[in-house]
């Protein structure tokens, strides 16, 4: 699946920050722990040095018992023998609160009037796990607050940031080259933008400028084929009423007749899809589609007769249509004569009104059609074939200028062409 | 009948002149804007057909000199340049026809005549050959006396073969007569030959004799001896 610009600048950002979050908090909680032990540490021994200053010298062996009784956390012990200071975790059952709890303690050797005595101290331990507790618990908020800060800050900053891009992006995605509207890009503070912008608009321009001197082109050959086109017809009109005309001559000549006027064919549909492009059929009136394929039925039916054709319809709402009358009908005669050219012997043509679609479908071959070159100039299914290959690009372009969509369907071994006013 | 052809095309000039050289026809030919304007200032004409695109000038100028001078009965503009506009802006300034290049010789002299007879209308307007009679306003066709079923398309098709009487026609010219605008779609002409048999038998069953020959590879021709 796609990602959006947005979501893949701010993942590593998250997983980071996530990252750091996790690996930050139980450094954070040790480091602390670690600080906040070496500080009770040095508590004790500058009280076992003021001990040692202040009241050793003066203590003596009756004082004990009143000192061990009086003092909670530290004690005088006698008979054992120490040589140096120990410092170490323990624990004492608190009888108050029925909990273990863990305590710092210091012992070290003093002696009392000539007597080698142990002087033990210790610190509970107990308010402190509660004080580091709390502050990982802000920390971790902290963090937190500040990585979501920098999550929206970030997504907003880079929206921001990129908002001339969607803009361009907008931009092109409208664009069509055979419509007149060039696309406008505001100016950004943004140099790279601007360049990409800039080379947008020199991409369009230029694509624009091939575009139209190639329409020209179309339109202009077909324009200059018109007057030697004219000659030659009227050449062989003249030709093929001489009275000395052999049988080998004249079947040369029907098929010289054959040609140009197949030639021609070409040539003013060329000029029609061209035309169309120029936007010189803009007039539009509201037509009603019925009445169009009604009018043009004997016609169509007159055609239709050398294959045998049934044509049924089924007109089940009148649709009403805006659309440049010419166009219309053009519209309905090529889909109408395609249905019958490339219909079998004995076979049908239906067509449907329902709702907003007309829908012209035909027996045929049984193989679908290939949907990717369908609409395509000279796409023929079969390219021995009379026709022009221009009559569907012809009816694509008709609706595309009205906003109409044309859809190829095969089922049941009918071809069917859906238009959806 | 006296006819202005004015095209600077001189092959195709040549061509229609030919065709439509008869008895009943006189066609001159200028090939720029002055010439053709110095003709129309000295003479009349019943027709003038008119290309657009001159060396010396829009054909649009022509037009409205001659509609000014008021000195002919009908134009046919024969024009390779054909939009909506032009059309538009031709018909504006009182021609009576356009004909879009390249076009079949007979279709050329099938629309001259059909205008001279608008032109000529005097109260009735029918079209006689020996014993075959066609009225146009009211779309009956007669063989002496005795008025046959015909349909729209197979008057058209009996003016057109006796409008270009003697001349082979081919498929595609009748084609593309009958079918009009549909004609740039359609790439079979098969059903001329429906239309050709059914107004033959319809002429014949009511008495008329065989005018109507088909000419090897070619067509189909309106024979009169």
């Amino acid at each position: 699946m796609n990602k959006k610009l947005l979501h893949k600048t701010l993942r590593p950002y998250l997983i980071y920050s996530v990252l750091i979050l996790m690996i930050s908090a139980p450094v954070f909680y040790f480091a602390t722990e670690e600080l906040y032990i070496e500080d009770v540490d040095d508590t004790l021994l500058l009280h076992k040095k003021e001990f040692l200053k202040h009241a050793a010298p003066t203590l003596k062996f009756t004082d004990i018992p009143a000192w061990n009784r009086f003092n909670r956390d530290v004690k005088l012990e006698s008979g054992k023998q120490l040589i140096t200071d120990t410092i170490y975790f323990t624990t004492y059952f608190d009888t108050l609160d029925a909990e273990i709890e863990p305590y710092r303690e210091l012992n070290f050797p003093v002696t009392i009037q000539g007597k080698p005595f142990i002087h033990s101290e210790r610190i509970s331990l107990v308010e402190t796990e509660d004080l580091i507790k709390n502050i990982v618990f802000l920390f971790v908020a902290i963090i937190s607050i500040l990585l979501t800060g920098l999550f929206f800050i970030s997504k907003k900053l880079s929206q921001n940031l990129w908002k001339p891009f969607y803009k361009t992006l907008q931009q092109i995605e409208s664009f069509e080259i055979d419509k007149i509207n060039q696309p406008e890009f505001a100016n950004t503070d943004i140099e790279e933008f601007n360049r990409l912008n800039a080379s947008i608009v020199k991409l369009i321009e230029k694509n624009t400028a091939i575009y139209k001197s190639q329409k020209e082109f179309i339109e202009n050959a077909a324009h200059e084929l018109q007057t030697p086109l004219a000659v030659f017809q009227a050449k062989i009109d003249t030709l093929i009423q001489r009275a000395d005309v052999t049988q080998e001559q004249s079947e040369i000549l029907e098929s010289l007749n054959e040609n140009v006027s197949r030639l021609n064919r070409l040539n003013k549909n060329l000029l029609l899809l061209s035309k169309m492009e120029h936007e010189s059929y803009s007039g539009r009136q509201s037509i009603l589609l019925s009445n169009y394929i009604q009018k043009n039925l004997e016609f169509f039916t007159e055609q239709a007769k050398a294959k045998h054709l049934i044509i049924q319809m089924d007109l089940q709402n009148d649709l009403e249509i805006k659309s440049n009358p010419v166009l219309a009908e053009i519209l309905i005669s090529n889909l109408f004569l395609n249905a019958i050219k490339h219909n079998i012997e004995d076979g049908q043509i239906l067509i449907v009104i329902k709702g907003n679609q007309l829908i012209f479908s035909n027996s045929g071959r049984n193989v679908p059609l290939n949907t990717n070159r369908l609409f395509n100039r000279f796409s023929k299914a079969n390219p021995s074939e009379k026709g022009t290959g221009l009559g569907l690009s012809i009816v694509k372009k008709i609706a595309d200028i009205n906003n109409w969509i044309v859809l190829y369907q095969f089922e049941n071994n009918r071809h069917s062409f859906v238009i959806s006013f | 009948m006296k006819l202005l052809l004015i095209e600077d095309e001189k092959e195709l000039a040549i061509g229609i002149q030919k065709y439509l050289t008869d008895k009943d026809f006189v066609c001159e030919w200028a090939n720029n804007t002055k010439a053709a304007l110095d003709k129309i200032a000295i003479y009349d004409y019943d027709c003038i057909l008119l290309d657009l695109m001159l060396p010396d000038g829009n054909g649009f100028e022509i037009l409205k000199e001659v509609k000014f001078q008021d000195k002919a009965d009908g134009i046919i503009i024969i024009s390779a340049k054909e939009t909506l506009e032009i059309r538009i802006e031709g018909f504006n300034l009182g021609a009576d026809d356009y004909l879009t290049k390249p076009f079949h010789l007979s279709e050329l002299l099938a629309r001259i005549q059909a205008l001279i007879r608008r032109k000529n209308f005097k109260g009735s307007n029918i079209v006689g050959f020996n014993e075959i009679q066609i009225d146009i306003l009211s779309k009956t066709v007669k063989v002496g006396d005795k008025i046959i079923d015909t349909t729209k398309k197979e008057i058209d098709l009996l003016l057109y073969l006796i409008g270009n009487k003697n001349r082979v026609l081919s498929k595609g010219a009748i084609a593309e007569h009958l079918s009009g605008d549909m004609a740039d779609m359609l790439d079979n002409h098969d059903f001329v030959y429906a239309h050709i048999k059914n107004l033959k038998k319809k002429l014949m069953d009511a008495g008329s004799s065989d005018y109507i020959k088909s000419v090897y590879g070619l067509g189909y021709k309106w024979k009169h001896e």
